[in-house]
């Protein structure tokens, strides 16, 4: 007797999947057609809330993605570093980068976004959805976020500026966020990102060759944690640890803090640590500022919010 | 003449007084009987009274205070004083009507059905402030 055997590739592997199917469906289905089965009673799924005040987490996003039909605009501002002391008090009268931004949340989980700074006047659109969501039973014990943007550098073209094409404007970001709300007063976030840079500064060497200093690539880790002082106010740490080696430059870990003040209609942070961009991709590939020379910036995040 | 002026002046003095007086009693919030006959769908527990606690800090207690006596920060530049929430008359109103006006909102009251959308939310509130009575 003949033995049919499967031997086109493709044939097994969609006979796999079947049956990865059958075994993986969810037994409800077939409950539902044994009449003599009892009806199990429906429990309401209960999500963890607040797990972060707001959108923002000192200079990273939170896992948090606000209600269906929240609009939120924001304030950020970084000073210079702190350590040339009075001389121009502390940084504060330095000059500042700032960030002037709106969101928009239209569907559930999802937020979209639009963002504009002073620093190479970058403009920036985001992108936030909410993958998972933690419970309050524990059977899903994090929040998982996604979160994206692309920025464009908008200065006019001149020779002084490495931009030869329009490709090279542009720079990204794109963030996994998990996050977990231990306690009611402990929250924590690990995210991993990858930054990357169309166009990187690089010099001519010796033999007349190109040589960049950074790769156009760079993954980071970012740690952070919310510490609930009272019902209005927050102590928020946060961590960040640059991952990819670069040929020059490599950037420096950021270690900050901010106290975390919220209200109804606002979210409030006064912030310290040694990052002093405002988009991500320029603080994970560019940062130059070290803990260890006490190269930390002062400054701050306003959120005002509505609900349409 | 001038007697007159005087006496016309304090007249109309008496008069705004009393008008204004008239203008501050808080006007009669009616609810509803569906909704003031509404029950509580959330059970009181310490879990929800501090779950109604925290979202008392973040949305009211700038307005009402942090133990309901209607002396938060902003009280002073709202139209309408806030009502002490420790009094019975306060405290007399149905589970139902106390959703009603949180969800609903009135005047400098603001609506809170967007920004709390699940109704579990507000009904923990409810419990929270039924725990400030005196």
């Amino acid at each position: 007797m003949k033995r049919v055997k499967c031997q086109l590739p493709t044939v097994r592997i969609i006979l796999t999947v079947l049956l990865f199917l059958c075994f993986s469906m969810d037994t409800s289905l077939l409950k539902a057609q044994d009449s003599t089965a009892t009806a199990p009673v429906e429990k309401k799924k209960l999500y963890t809330k607040n797990t972060f005040n707001g959108n923002l987490l000192i200079d990273n996003q939170s896992v948090m993605v606000p209600i269906k039909g929240t609009f939120e605009f924001y304030i950020q501002h970084r000073f210079g570093v702190i350590s040339n002391g009075f001389t121009d008090f502390f940084g504060i009268y330095s000059g500042a980068n700032m960030r002037l931004s709106a969101s928009y949340v239209p569907i559930k989980n999802l937020q979209i976004g639009f963002g504009s700074t002073n620093d190479r006047m970058q403009v920036d659109g985001n992108i936030k959805y909410a993958l998972l969501r933690q419970t309050k039973d524990w059977k899903m014990p994090v929040s998982v976020t996604f979160y994206g943007n692309a920025a464009m550098d908008t200065r006019a073209k001149n020779s002084s500026l490495p931009i030869v094409t329009t490709s090279d404007r542009f720079s990204y970001f794109s963030q996994l966020i998990v996050a977990s709300k231990v306690c009611d007063y402990f929250s924590i976030q690990v995210a991993p990102s990858i930054s990357y840079y169309n166009n990187v500064p690089a010099y001519t060497d010796d033999k007349g060759l190109i040589q960049p200093t950074l790769k156009n690539q760079h993954v980071a880790l970012s740690v952070a944690g919310k510490l609930k002082l009272s019902e209005g106010m927050s102590l928020l740490l946060n961590y960040d640890q640059p991952l990819t080696q670069h040929p020059m430059n490599n950037p420096h870990p950021n270690l900050s803090a901010a106290l975390d003040m919220n209200t109804s209609g606002h979210d409030f942070q006064i912030t310290f640590g040694n990052y002093g961009y405002l988009l991500q991709q320029d603080n994970n590939i560019l940062n130059q500022n070290d803990f260890t020379q006490s190269q930390y910036c002062i400054g701050f995040n306003i959120s005002r919010l509505w609900n349409f | 003449m001038k007697r007159r002026i005087l006496q016309i002046g304090a007249v109309l003095t008496v008069a705004l007084v009393c008008a204004s007086f008239t203008l501050l009693q808080t006007k009669p919030w009616v609810v509803p009987e569906k909704a003031a006959k509404t029950s509580n769908a959330v059970k009181t527990s310490a879990a929800s009274v501090s779950e109604g606690k925290a979202l008392w800090s973040q949305h009211c207690s700038s307005c009402h205070g942090k133990t309901g006596l209607g002396d938060g920060s902003k009280a002073a530049q709202l139209k309408t004083t806030p009502p002490d929430f420790t009094k019975a008359s306060f405290q007399s109103q149905s589970d139902g009507s106390l959703f009603y006006k949180v969800s609903e909102g009135r005047d400098d009251m603001p609506n809170f059905k967007k920004k709390l959308p699940e109704a579990d939310d507000i009904w923990n509130l409810v419990n929270f402030m039924r725990t400030l009575k005196k």
